[in-house]
This record gives structure tokens, sequence and C-alpha cells, in this order.
């Protein structure tokens, strides 16, 4: 049971509150909160024991929001509401920032009045929801200077709550019905200084956006289900067809939505490689990095950035490299911005670390990240067979992507 | 997880008073009140915005209640939920203020819009102000039987917010037997849902004072009920999925065939895209399968696919609180997370609380198979930049060195580790070294040998410094110039700021004393005059028992001193066991996040400086909860605590102290606001039964099973056709036993 939930801006400030029980919290839960976070930094937990209550914290865009409870609850109720609040806030207000809350917080009361009675979580849905309350966008503020009706709020309730489909606008329609299937991938890996993979991971998600008409009945299959080790659905998949013929058989939301997704474990290869190369002598450093290809995907890879932190020990460090272009930040952040790898040379960098005076060696080692991106293909080698459609009048548009980029891809030195 | 920087983070900043705009704005909307001029209600809108922001920047504007209230008759929606915002916020400190706001209210609850219907019901409820309750009791049993499951919904809940502002007014309008027909019979499950939520919650705090609603609460856990709530569990939304699996997680079943079934039933809930449910959906498997060994094993191995997904999944925060379920139960059975350790390797960039969790997860399932790769690794973060990473890692690497696999390696990466020269890794490292020989004495002449070039003057940390000396002493016969190095940390005793230091070097110079006398003579001389001159009471004792104890007979001396020591096997561990499975009993709450039971930090002791109203007894629902009901197969963790259940005693008291509190303010309202209860419950008959084909179908379904007993899989209630989902479970329970018998195991104890 939630028993407050507030809006922080990026300064402490409280924008919003939204007393949800009897027990009022007080706001002086926030000036500690406040205090606790600075004292914190980067250190600070999700799930913190204030003096008086348990505090349930995600921040978002700089906005901190904080739920208060004083009984014991499931902790991922609390955290997955937040986040829910908060993507449904960015979907209907465009984006998150300070401004924007302010600007339309009568909305945001509004929502949160339908999503949350009494501590207890009622409906997420962003379908639902659009359907009670409307979006503050451009085209419902035109109509209510045009029609002189500014109520912002929908004169019917939701059909979709009586039925089956509680994820689904009641009947849409479209001129032009089309669905986009993208396969989205992130790869984490961990690769030691001599070259060998010490883990290597996939995260995946299949994202929809559907704009079709009426109920449609969706069946999208896969070339090789097998190589999936772990997946999550969204709650429109129906989990027999799956469990019997690894086939996602569903009817989709309207919009955008992420329909399943999966982790592919044990992977053998990495399209990059990265070689360091770090040799200190007498108090300054030598440090030099190649980067190029591996396992060439058969797809360009582009937005190739390198980023690592110079020890603590370090006192000036002088880089360069032969292509893209290299800054030290204040706090010794390095980056090292590739784009793409040109056909005629490998990029490397190198330079020389000073060390503070007095350290003849250096003892702590850089751990170097990576980041890319490769349009067209799925490294998991995952790959969408057909995608069958029923239930539709006219033959829509179906198009399908996919893009593996880089998530936590360290080398170390 | 990315908070904001540091240099952004300022302290709240002050609050403006804003007392003249307030007073701007009443005379403003005073005059506004009257008018019915077109237009009016866009500029009452802007009004309103500017009264509800003032509100929420924090400035008192409950001085314009009067004239909020005058310009609430609008037909405008917005205006009204802007009003009613206001007028919860307020009504409870200007409880004769309130009264003005009742009629609007009750006027809309009679709106024909269910919307308005719904919203004004809410807000009627959330006034929250004793003396009208009597208003509340009427438009509330009209909610309950309304039309429009919207108002039904908000009407259920508001029976909850009832029964907290007058507990006797609830009670004695029968609402708790109209929530539970509704409960059984409505066809939205919504509703459905927010009838157990408040029904839990009020009979589990009328339980102390009334036979029948403790016997209705346990009633909440019987066959019937739980298989009805189950047939359904797809049809209800996922918030009200994890209520009713937090349900079924108490539910004890008569058999093994049902805890299959049951599990069968739900074992697609394992892959809903939200982590609440899936974590309900393991504590549900995880309790069911208590009693049957081999299956509670196949069970981790089943859930820690779903368990790692969610942890790369989600956001930071969600990762950290998976992970922190994850971590609960690797401790619990390392042996079957065992060739999972990859996934606990630390990513760089993640913050240190989760690195902390993983490590100890990597140090629990450390065995002979894993263990080179698993030191390996950990040496990789001993020598990065971060470094309270680097001491937690050496750290963890002593830790596996204990748990006896592979010493040798690891005392050799232990040594390497004081190679490194720097100050904080050998810190750590020393005192990893002095555990160590205390368990593996055979170790000494190799630790010995580097331990003695380290110089005492790079050590500065105490604790490291005192290993040191401890080692000085304690293999003084072994290291070539122990006696001098001890002497000129005696010379330097003055410099000395630690007690524990000061007190191992009184301990080490007797040591070494008996082991090289003429070496180490003067020095003991200089060490006894030095403690007998401590200001440390300690410290002083101790100088003062050595010197008393040589001046009585040396050999004693020697026997007290120098003993002959048997190696420690066991260190002892800093967490009971029994915590430990009360901890794993509370899975999926915070007990499991602060690692802690949660009679530990939900007691009202822990409760510190912020003032507070006596309705926390009131609120500890979920708490209690899940106290209330013991299944049988939790024999093993019930009956070691006896702390427990004095402080749960505790609890009840204060509860009932609350209760009773509340119920001496409640008044007795009229007759003529309610209809009598058996009116409004046969109303109530006639208009569900009216409401939809879903009803006898539903009903139907619950006679079916207390007839049918055991089967799990009875009729689904009949729903359009192309669209239902299935709520038959997938496999036919034969199979599924099959299946499950398949799983691997990794290790059977």
């Amino acid at each position: 049971m939630l028993q407050c939930i507030f809006l922080l801006s990026d300064s402490g400030e409280v924008m919003l509150e939204k007393q949800l029980t009897g027990h009022r919290v007080d706001r002086s839960i926030c000036a500690w909160y406040w205090d606790h976070a600075i004292s914190q930094g980067d250190q600070l937990q999700p799930v913190i024991a204030s003096p008086t209550h348990y505090l349930f914290q995600i921040v978002r865009e700089g906005i901190t929001f904080l739920a208060c409870s004083q009984v014991e609850m499931p902790p991922l109720m609390g955290i997955e509401f937040l986040c829910r609040v908060a993507d449904v806030l960015a979907d209907y207000l465009g984006g998150l920032n300070e401004d924007v809350i302010k600007d339309n917080f009568v909305i945001v009361y509004e929502l949160m009045d339908e999503m949350i009675d009494n501590g207890f979580p009622l409906t997420t849905e962003p379908n639902i929801l659009r359907e009670m309350i409307a979006a503050p966008n451009i085209v419902s503020k035109m109509l209510s200077v045009v029609t002189g009706n500014s109520s912002n709020v929908n004169e019917t309730l939701p059909a979709a709550t009586a039925l089956c489909v509680p994820w689904r606008t009641s009947d849409p329609k479209y001129a032009n019905n089309e669905v986009y299937v993208d396969l989205v991938e992130e790869m984490d890996a961990v690769i030691n200084r001599d070259g060998t993979l010490v883990k290597c991971e996939i995260y995946g998600e299949v994202q929809v956006n559907s704009h079709l008409s009426g109920l449609p009945d969706l069946t999208l299959s896969f070339a090789n289900p097998s190589i999936l080790d772990d997946m999550r659905f969204h709650p429109c998949v129906r989990y027999r067809p799956w469990e019997s013929h690894q086939i996602l058989s569903f009817v989709p939301p309207d919009g955008q939505f992420r329909l399943m997704s999966y982790r592919v474990r044990k992977l053998k290869s990495i399209p990059l490689y990265l070689k360091p190369q770090l040799t200190s002598d007498a108090g300054t450093c030598r440090l030099s990095l190649l980067v190029g290809m591996r396992n060439d995907p058969g797809k360009t890879v582009d937005s190739i950035d390198v980023q690592f932190q110079l020890p603590p020990c370090v006192s000036t460090a002088d880089l360069s490299s032969n292509c893209g272009t290299v800054n030290i930040l204040s706090n010794k952040t390095c980056s090292w911005s590739i784009g793409r790898i040109p056909k005629d040379k490998t990029p490397s960098l190198s330079g020389t670390l000073v060390l503070e005076p007095g350290l003849q060696r250096l003892h702590v080692f850089p751990t170097f990240q990576l980041g890319f991106r490769i349009m067209g293909i799925a490294l998991s080698g995952l790959q969408i067979d057909k995608l069958d459609l029923k239930n539709l009048p006219h033959r829509p548009y179906k198009g399908f992507r996919a893009l593996t980029r880089a998530g936590h891809y360290e080398v170390r030195a | 997880m990315a908070p904001p920087g540091q240099a952004q983070r300022s302290p709240s900043p002050s609050q403006p008073s804003g007392k003249g705009e307030v007073s701007d704005l009443k005379a403003q909307l005073r005059q506004l009140a009257g008018s019915r001029a077109p237009g009016v209600d866009d500029s009452k809108r802007d009004l309103f915005k500017k009264v509800i922001s003032y509100m929420t920047v924090g400035i008192d504007v409950s001085s314009v209640f009067g004239e909020m209230v005058m310009c609430s008759a609008t037909s405008d929606i917005v205006l009204k939920k802007m009003c009613y915002l206001y007028v919860g916020n307020y009504a409870k400190g200007n409880p004769d203020l309130a009264l003005l706001t009742i009629n609007f209210l009750q006027r809309d609850c009679k709106d024909e819009d269910p919307m308005i219907r719904g919203l004004a019901l809410r807000s009627l409820c959330s006034l929250r102000v004793a003396n009208l309750v009597e208003y509340l009791v009427g438009p509330l049993g009209s909610g309950l039987r309304d039309g429009n499951s919207y108002v039904r919904t908000v009407a259920v809940i508001g029976i909850l917010k009832l029964y907290h502002i007058s507990a006797v007014t609830c009670i004695d309008a029968d609402f708790p037997a109209m929530l539970k027909r509704l409960m059984l019979n409505d066809p939205d499950t919504q509703v459905i849902a927010n009838c157990l939520a408040a029904l839990q919650e009020i009979w589990t705090l009328e339980a102390s004072n009334s036979e029948e609603a403790s016997r209705e609460r346990e009633a909440l856990l019987s066959k019937p009920l739980i298989y009805y709530f189950l047939n359904r569990i797809k049809e209800f939304s996922e918030w009200a999925q994890s209520l009713v699996l937090e349900l079924v997680a108490k539910y004890v079943p008569s058999d093994n065939n049902e805890i299959f079934d049951i599990m069968n039933l739900l074992e697609d809930r394992l892959q809903h895209a939200n982590g609440a449910v899936v974590l309900a959906t393991i504590k549900v498997f995880l309790q069911l399968t208590l009693s049957m060994n081999d299956v509670h094993q196949q069970v981790y191995e089943r859930i820690k696919a779903p368990l790692l997904t969610l942890v790369s999944s989600g956001s930071p925060e969600q990762s950290y609180a998976v992970l922190s379920h994850l971590h609960l139960l690797v401790m619990r059975a390392p042996i079957l997370f065992s060739s999972d350790y990859k996934h606990f390797y630390c990513q760089y960039n993640e913050p240190f609380y989760v690195k902390k969790l993983k490590l100890e997860m990597l140090t629990a399932v450390a065995n002979e198979s894993n263990t080179y790769e698993i030191v390996t690794e950990l040496c990789e973060y001993a020598a990065n930049v971060d470094i309270p990473m680097a001491r937690e890692s050496i750290r963890a690497v002593g830790k596996i060195a204990l748990q006896q696999y592979d010493v040798n390696a690891i005392v050799d990466r232990l040594l390497q580790f004081l190679e490194m020269e720097k100050d904080y890794v050998t810190a750590e490292t020393l005192v990893l070294v002095k555990d160590l020989l205390r368990k593996y004495p055979q170790w000494s002449q190799d630790c010995i040998a580097v331990v003695g070039n380290i110089s005492s003057k790079n050590v500065q940390e105490p604790k490291a410094k005192a290993a040191l000396i401890w080692m000085l002493g304690e293999y003084s016969q072994d290291m070539h110039d122990a006696p001098y190095i001890l002497e000129s940390l005696i010379e330097n005793w003055e410099d000395e700021h630690s007690s524990e230091v000061r007190l191992h070097l009184l301990t080490a110079v007797m040591k070494c004393f008996f082991k090289r006398p003429p070496e180490t003579q003067k020095a003991l001389g200089d060490a006894l005059a030095a403690g007998l001159a401590d200001f440390h009471q300690d410290v002083h004792d101790r100088a003062l028992f050595y010197y008393r104890l040589l001046q009585y007979n040396v050999t004693v001396a020697e026997r007290v001193v120098n003993p002959p020591k048997q190696a420690v096997s066991v260190f002892a561990d800093t967490q009971s066991s029994e915590i430990k499975d009360r901890i794993f009993d509370e899975f999926n709450s915070l007990s499991v996040v602060y690692q802690k039971p949660s009679y530990m930090f939900t007691d009202k002791e822990h409760r510190g400086p912020f003032e507070f109203s006596d309705e926390l007894g009131n609120l500890s629902i979920g708490a209690d909860a899940a106290d209330t009901v013991v299944p049988a197969h939790q024999v093993d963790a019930n009956d070691k605590d006896l702390l427990l259940s004095t402080s749960e005693t505790e609890k009840e008291d204060g509860r009932a102290l609350s209760s009773n509190g509340s119920a001496y303010s409640a008044p007795l309202y009229d007759a003529p606001a309610s209809v009598p209860a058996s009116q409004i419950q046969s109303d109530l008959v006639n208009l569900t039964s009216g409401l939809s084909g879903h009803v006898p179908a539903a009903s139907l379904a619950i006679d079916d099973l207390l007839g049918l007993g055991l089967s799990v899989t009875p009729a689904p209630a009949p729903s359009p056709p192309s669209l239902s989902l299935n709520p038959k479970a997938v496999l036919d329970p034969g199979t599924f036993q099959q299946k499950w018998r398949q799983l691997p195991i990794s290790l059977t104890q």
C-alpha cells in the first residue's frame, strides 16, 4: 500500500504531491530524502528506509518519483508502478521535464487519480487511460478552441475495461493499415585484456508498432526460436501456441508496444575488437588503443565510440587519434568517438599519461566501454519467419527491421 | 540509475508565503461565484489552476475554501476534478466547511455520467471527516449497486476508506457482507480485485475483536475461493494478479496433485512482462513446494531464467529489487546456482550496491569447479579504478579461500596483492592473510616470507596494522627482524591513535618475548611502561595484567600468552539461519531488500522524529497479513522465534487500541440515510443477477468447484469466442508433472 507519491524537480522542489490514504504523509519527508540523496550521490538505492517511511524512488530525466509506504509490501510493486507512472506521463506529455509537468499538473493529477486508489494500483494500461483522459496534444487544443468544448476528459467511459482485451482500444479505424516489427538487441560483453571473451550475452526485444483497424489476430513465427534462452511476453500473447509450436499469437494493442523480450546466452562471436596497451615507466605511461572488426556482421557498424575513466593517479593526459575525435572531461572521463571504421586504416588512439609525482608505475587500470550500432541485423541470429494477419478487411503493409547496439560492452586493460 | 548530478542538487528551496496573492484569488473567486456569464468556466478554470498550483508548492490556501465550494456548481468536469482535489486536501482541517461540500458531492453522485458519479463518490470518501460519515452510507450503498463497473470499483474502495474513518458505521451497514457478495458475483475483475483488497484489510483489522471476521478471513484461503480467483487470473489486471498471487501463496493445498495443478496453471505467469507478477508467482511456487524437497529444487531451476531475464531487462531500480531476491535464493541454495556464476560478474558502470550483492553471490556459489575462474575475475576488480570495489573484491577472495576450495592458488593471488604496493590493497590483504593463517597454519612459511617484506610504515589502517602486528607476534620465530619492527613500533607508541593496535602490540611483544627473550627484553619493558601509562582503560589493564603475570610466574605467563593453538575451522556467520529462514518466508517483500525480517524494521520503536497520527496501526495490513496465516509446512520457520511472537502480539494490541479509538469517535447515523441492510442485500442480488450473462456462469463455476473438488481446470467462463485467452491450463496435469520431473537438478543434497 503506497501512502503518498511526490514528484520532485532536479533541485529538490516538490512539484506534485498525491496523498493516497487517510494517513497524510508530511512533506518534510522530501527534505529528508533530498539531504539523503545528496549525501549518497550516485550510490543512492532505489528502496530506502527513512526514519518514518519506506521510500521507493526512481529518477527519470532529472525528475524524482518518490513513493512512501509504512507497511510491508512487494518492493517490485512499488518500483514497477512508479516506472509505469513515469512511462505514462512521458507518453502523455510528450517527454518529461520540470516545465512540462508544471504546465500540465492538472492532467498529472487526473492520471494519478485513475491509476491508483487508496494506495493500490488500478490500471496502468495507456490505452484505457487515454480513453478516460485525453492527452494535451495540439489537436485537442485546436478542437477545444474551435468547438468551444474545452474539457479534456472524454465523455464516455472506456469500453475496453469490459472486454477481454483490456489492452486494446475498442475498434480503432485506420485508412492505411500497417504494422511494423522491430528486433532491437543489446549486446553485453566483457573481454579481457588478452582478447578472451569472459561473457557475452544478448538482451533483445520484439517491438511492434501496429496501426490496424478492428480486432486483428496476428501470428508471428521465428525461423530459429530454439536459440532463445528465456523470454517475457506482453499480456496479449497467448501462452499455449508458444508452448507447443513457438509461435507468437496475439491481438495487438494499438500503437507502439513491446511484444516480447528475450535473452540469448553464451554467444561466441563479437563484432568489434579493442586492443589496449599500457606500458608505464618512470612516472609516465604510454597508452595505445586499436579498434577494428573482429567478425564482420555483413552490415555497416556505425556510431562507434570508446569511453573510459582515467585512473585517479594520472595527473595529465595527452591523447591523439588518427581518426575521430578525442575529448577528456574535467572528471577524467575520456571519450573517443570514431563513427564508422574507415576502409584504409585501423583507428588508433595513442598518447602519454603523466602520473602523479612519486608514482613509478600504473597499478590501477581503466575499463574501456565500447559503443556501436549495427542497422539491419540482429546479432543473436534470431530471424523472423513470417507474420500472418487475420480478421482484417484489407491487406495491410508489413514492415520488418532489426538493430543491434552495444549494451555493457567492456574491455579490460 | 541516473540520479541528478551532484552539482544540481541543492537544499529544498524555501517556499514563498504568497499571502497577498491568496487574498487576491479569494476576491476574484467571489466575483465569479454567482456569475452565469458565458466563458465564466474558462476564467474559473484559470483561477482554480492557480489555487491548486499554490497548494502544490505548499502555500496554505485553505482560506478560500468557502469560495471554492461556491464556485463548484458547474458542469465542467475538469473544474469539478480540480475542486474535488482541493476539497480532499483541506476538508480534514476544516470539518465545518467540509459540510458545505457534501451537498454538491451528493448531487454529483446521482449524475447521469458514470464518470462523474465515480469521481464524486471517490471525493466524498476522501474527505475523511469523522462527523460526515452519515452522508457516506447512502451514496456508497447505491454505488455498490451501480450499473457501471467504474462506479462500483470506486465504491468498493470507498467502503474501505469509510472503514478507516469509522469502522462501526461500516460494519453496522453490513458493507463487508455486501463486498463479499460482490466479490463472488461481479462480472468485472477490477471490482473483484478491489473487493478482495478491501475485505482482506477490513477482516484482518476486525479479526481481533470479532470471531466472524477472523473466520471470514480464513475463508478467503478456502479452496473454492482460491480456485475462483485462480481460474480467472488472466482476466485480472496485472496489479490485481499480484494481489491474488499473494493470497494464493498462503494457501495450503491438500495434496501433491493439487500443488502441481496450481503450478501448471500459473507457469505462464513467470513470463509476464510485469516484474511484480513474476515475483509473486515465484513466491507461490516456492511456498507450495516447501514440503517436497525434489520439486522445491526444481523450482529453483525453473525460476532461474525468469529472474535473470528480469535482472537484465528492467530499469536499474527494478533490477536491483530483483537482484535482492536472487541474492536471497543464491544464499539459500548456492549449489543450484554454481553453474551460473558468470551472471554475477560485475559490470564496470553498475552502482556499488549492485556490485556488492553480486560479489556476495559470487562468493557463495564458488566451488571446486569454478573457483579458479571466479577468483581470476575478482582479481580483475581488485586492480580496478574503483577503490571500494577493489576492497570488497579482495575480501571476497579471502572468503572464498576460507571456504576451502583451491586454497593454494588463492594464497598465491593474495600474496600478489601485497606486491601491488597500493596501500588499501595491502591493508585489506593483510587482514585476510591473518584470517587465513588462523585457519590454515600450514601456509605460514609462504605468507611470512612476503609479509616480512612489508614495511610497517606503509600500513596505516588500524585493522591492517593490528593484523600485521598479530603476525609479527605469532610468527616471530620465523621472521628475522620481528623484534626490531616491534621495537620501532613501540618507540612510536605516542603516535599510535588506535587502542586496538596498542592492545595487539602489547600481546605481540609478549609472544615475541617468550620466543626470543634477549632481543625483545628491552622492547617489552618499554611497552609495559607505555601501556601502564596509557589513558585507555583496556590498554592500561592489559599492560598491568601482563606485568603482574610476569611478576608472579614466567612459565605460567608463557602458558597464558602462548598456548598451543588449534586452527579455527569455522568462522562465526553474521546472520543466523533462523533469520535467513524468516526472510525467505517473506519473499517478495521489503524484508528481502533490507536483508532483515520485517519484525526488525516495521516495529514501532523504529519510527523516528516525524510526527504521526495513531492511524498507523490501521495501515499495517500488508505486514500483518503475511503473519496471519501459517501454512502447516512452514513449521520449521515458525517455532523458532519467540521474539517475533511477542512483537506480533504487541502489534495486535496496538491495532485493537487504535480501532477502538476510531470507533469511539463514530457518531450514530440516522436511520433515513440508509436503507435497511437486508433490503440492500436483496436489491443487490436482484441487480447483480441482472447485470450480465457472466454472472450465472461465474457462480456456477463456484458450485462446480465445490462439487468437483480437485480439478483445477473447470469450465471457463463463457466469453466472446474469438478473443478469449483460454484460462485452461496449457498442459494436462500428467504431462506437466512429467515435464517437471525432467527438469534438471544440479545436485541433490
